[in-house]
C-alpha cells in the first residue's frame, strides 16, 4: 500500500530503462501503437492535408495517389484528411463512453457487492436483464428511443456506450467488492464506525483498483468497435463527421474501384483496437489479473 | 442442494430475467418522457397522422395498462401488428428467423472446427513457433471489427477472387445449392468472430488438463497420444469453453445484425435494422424480446450442461 502514497514525481522517475525492459512485450508494443494513434489524432485536430469536409479536393472517385493516399470519396473529399480528422473523434468517444460506463458500473457494483441483501438482489436482477439484451440491440434501441432530436449527437453515443457497459462492469466490480468485503481491514473500518460510502470509497475501491483497471482497458479496447458498428449501420455520429465506422460504410460502394478508400480507415480502426488489446494483455499480466474477453 | 432444485432455480431465475427484460424494453421504448408518436413520426408529422398512430399503439391508455396488455398478448403468442407493413409480426418474423437459424447453424458448425483445430494444435505444440503464430493471428482477428472482417472477406472472395456471391439475397425460389453458396461468406465471418474468443480459452484449459494427473496416468498406461488427447483431455477441457460458447451465442445475435447487413441476407438481423430505421415500435419490441430470450436460453443450457457434465459444480453451490 505504501507505494501508492509516493509522490507522482517519484513514480514518474521510476520509468527508467530497467523498468522498461522488465515490462511484458505485448504491453510495450501496445503502448507504442497507442502513442502513435494519440499523436496522429492530435496532429489531425490541427492540421490535415485538405479540409475534412472540403468537397472537390480532387477528382471524385479517383483512386489512391501521392496527393491522396486513401483516394477520394463520391463527393471529392480527401479520405486521408477525413481519416486524420476522425482519429480524435474515435478516441474521444471511446474514452468518454468507457469512463461513463466505468463510473456508473463501478459505483453500482461496489455498493451492491458490499451492502448485499435486498439491494444487491434487486440490482443483480436488473444488471442480469440488461446484459441479456444483446449489446448491439440495446444500443440501437436506446438510440431510437432518444428520438430524432438527439440522433447523431456525440453526447448520445457516449451515453449509449456508457449504458451498455455499465451493467457489465457492475458485475465485475460486484464480484471484487464481495471478495474484499470479507477482509480484515474492512471489518476494522466497520468497527471504527465508518459509513458505507467511506468504506466503499476508501477501503474497497483502492483494493479493487487492479481488477477495475484491467476491466477499463478491456472495455476501452472494444469501444471503438461498438462505436464503429453504430456508425456503420447508420445509427452513429451524424455525417459529415468523419467517424471511421461511418466512413467505411459511406465508401463501401468504392470497394471495387478503390479498395484502399475502404480499408485505409479500416486498418486505422483495427490497429487501434490491436494496440488496446495488447496493452490490456500486458497490463493484466503486470497487475496479476486475468483479462476476461467476451460480450 | 440437489441437482433438481438447482436446475429449477436456474430456470426460475431465467424466467424472472426475461420478465425484467420486457419491463426494460417497454420502459426504454414507450415510457420515456415525451410523446411516443412524435418520436416515431418526427416533429413535422401532421396532427391527423399522429392521432392515427396513437390509436394504433393504444397510446391513449396509461403505460401500465399498455405494458400488461402487450405482455399478455406476447405470452399467448400474439406478437401484434407491424406499423410499417400492417402485417402480423409473427408472419414477418417467421421466415426471417428460419433464415437466421439456418445461417447460425452453418456458422456454428464452422465455428466448432475453427475453434477446436487451432486450440488443439496450440496446446500440443506449446511454446513452439506454431503456438505463437496462431496466438498472433487470433489477437489480430480478435481486434477486427465484425463489419470490417465481413467487408474484407467480401472483397477477397467476391471481388478479388470472385468465387462466391457478394450478396446473400436468397428467396424461396433459390435452390439449396444457391442458398448454401450464398451463406458461406456470412457464416464464415460469424464463425471466425466467435472462434477467436473460444480458441484462447480452449488452448489454456487444454494445456491445464494435459498437465493433470489423470492425463499423465493415461500416458503412463501406454495409451496412444491421440487416444489420450481425444478421449481423456478434450472432453474435460471443453467445459470452460462451454461458457464462452454461451457468450458467443449472445455475440452471434449481435453479430448477425451486422453480418446480415453487409451481405444483405434476409434474416432476423436485417429485419431488426429495418424495424429500427422505420421506427416500427411493435416490431422492435418483438425482435429484441426474442433475441434476449435466445440469449437467456443459451446461457441456461450452458449452465445446465456445466452442472450435468461436472459433478464438482453440483456440490459447490
Amino acid at each position: 500500500m505504501s507505494t501508492i502514497t509516493s509522490s507522482p514525481a517519484k513514480r514518474f522517475a521510476g520509468f527508467d530503462a530497467a523498468r522498461w525492459r522488465a515490462t511484458p512485450g505485448p504491453f510495450k508494443v501496445g503502448a507504442i501503437i497507442l502513442l502513435a494513434h494519440a499523436l496522429f489524432a492530435i496532429i489531425g485536430v490541427f492540421w490535415t492535408p485538405y479540409g475534412f469536409a472540403e468537397m472537390g479536393a480532387g477528382l471524385p472517385l479517383s483512386g489512391a495517389s501521392w496527393q491522396h493516399p486513401m483516394g477520394l470519396d463520391q463527393i471529392g473529399r480527401d479520405v486521408f484528411s477525413r481519416f486524420m480528422h476522425g482519429a480524435h473523434i474515435v478516441l474521444l468517444l471511446a474514452f468518454a463512453g468507457t469512463i461513463l460506463g466505468m463510473v456508473a458500473g463501478t459505483a453500482l457494483g461496489l455498493l451492491s457487492g458490499y451492502i448485499g441483501g435486498w439491494f444487491d438482489e434487486i440490482t443483480q436482477r436488473i444488471v442480469e436483464a440488461m446484459i441479456s439484451i444483446p449489446f448491439l440491440a440495446l444500443a440501437l434501441v436506446m438510440i431510437i428511443a432518444a428520438g430524432p432530436a438527439l440522433a447523431g449527437e456525440p453526447v448520445l453515443i457516449v451515453f449509449v456506450v456508457g449504458l451498455v457497459y455499465a451493467p457489465r462492469i457492475a458485475r465485475i466490480a460486484r464480484a471484487a467488492a464481495m471478495e474484499i468485503a470479507t477482509r480484515e481491514y474492512v471489518a476494522v473500518a466497520e468497527l471504527r464506525g465508518e459509513g458505507t460510502w467511506s468504506i466503499v470509497w476508501r477501503e474497497i475501491l483502492p483494493n479493487a483498483a487492479n481488477v477495475l483497471l484491467v476491466e477499463f482497458s478491456l472495455r476501452l479496447s472494444y469501444a471503438p468497435i461498438l462505436i464503429g458498428a453504430l456508425g456503420f449501420l447508420g445509427f452513429g455520429i451524424r455525417p459529415p463527421t468523419p467517424e471511421w465506422g461511418l466512413m467505411i460504410s459511406e465508401n463501401r460502394n468504392l470497394l471495387i474501384a478503390s479498395p484502399v478508400t475502404v480499408f485505409g480507415p479500416g486498418l486505422g480502426l483495427a490497429s487501434l483496437v490491436i494496440g488496446f488489446n495488447l496493452f490490456t494483455d500486458g497490463l493484466s499480466r503486470m497487475l496479476g489479473q486475468r483479462a476476461v474477453a467476451g460480450a | 442442494m440437489s441437482v433438481f432444485r438447482l436446475l429449477a432455480s436456474r430456470i426460475l431465475f431465467s424466467a424472472l430475467t426475461l420478465l425484467l427484460v420486457s419491463v426494460l424494453i417497454f420502459l426504454i421504448l414507450e415510457a420515456l418522457p415525451g410523446d411516443v408518436a412524435t418520436r416515431i413520426l418526427g416533429r413535422d408529422a401532421t396532427a391527423r397522422a399522429l392521432e392515427v398512430l396513437r390509436s394504433q399503439l393504444h397510446l391513449d391508455q396509461p403505460a401500465l395498462v399498455r405494458y400488461f396488455h402487450w405482455l399478455g398478448d406476447f405470452l399467448r403468442g400474439d406478437l401484434g401488428v407491424s406499423i410499417a407493413t400492417g402485417r402480423p409480426i409473427a408472419d414477418v418474423l417467421g421466415p426471417r428467423i428460419v433464415n437466421t437459424l439456418l445461417l447460425s447453424l452453418f456458422a456454428f458448425v464452422i465455428y466448432l472446427v475453427l475453434a477446436l483445430v487451432p486450440a488443439i494444435i496450440q496446446a500440443t505444440n506449446r511454446g513452439k513457433a506454431v503456438d505463437n503464430v496462431i496466438s498472433v493471428i487470433t489477437l489480430i482477428l480478435l481486434s477486427l471489427p465484425d463489419f470490417l472482417l465481413a467487408t474484407m472477406l467480401l472483397f477477397l472472395f467476391a471481388v478479388a477472387v470472385p468465387i462466391l456471391p457478394a450478396l446473400a439475397t436468397i428467396s424461396e425460389a433459390s435452390t439449396w445449392q444457391e442458398t448454401l453458396r450464398a451463406m458461406v461468406l456470412p457464416a464464415v465471418t460469424l464463425a471466425i468472430m466467435m472462434a477467436v474468443y473460444a480458441i484462447r480459452v480452449l488452448r489454456d484449459s487444454l494445456i491445464e488438463v494435459l498437465r493433470s494427473d489423470y492425463v499423465r496416468l493415461a500416458e503412463l498406461k501406454g495409451l496412444r497420444p491421440r487416444a489420450v488427447l481425444f478421449r481423456h483431455a478434450l472432453p474435460n477441457a471443453i467445459v470452460p469453453a462451454l461458457n464462452v460458447t454461451a457468450l458467443n451465442l449472445g455475440f452471434l445475435i449481435g453479430g448477425v445484425v451486422i453480418v446480415e447487413r453487409v451481405f444483405s441476407y434476409p434474416g432476423f438481423g436485417t429485419l431488426l435494422i429495418d424495424a429500427l430505421q422505420l421506427r416500427d415500435i411493435p416490431l422492435i419490441k418483438a425482435t429484441v424480446m426474442i433475441s434476449a430470450a435466445v440469449y437467456v436460453a443459451a446461457n441456461l443450457v450452458a449452465d445446465v450442461l456445466a452442472i450435468l457434465l461436472q459433478p464438482r459444480l453440483r456440490a459447490s453451490r
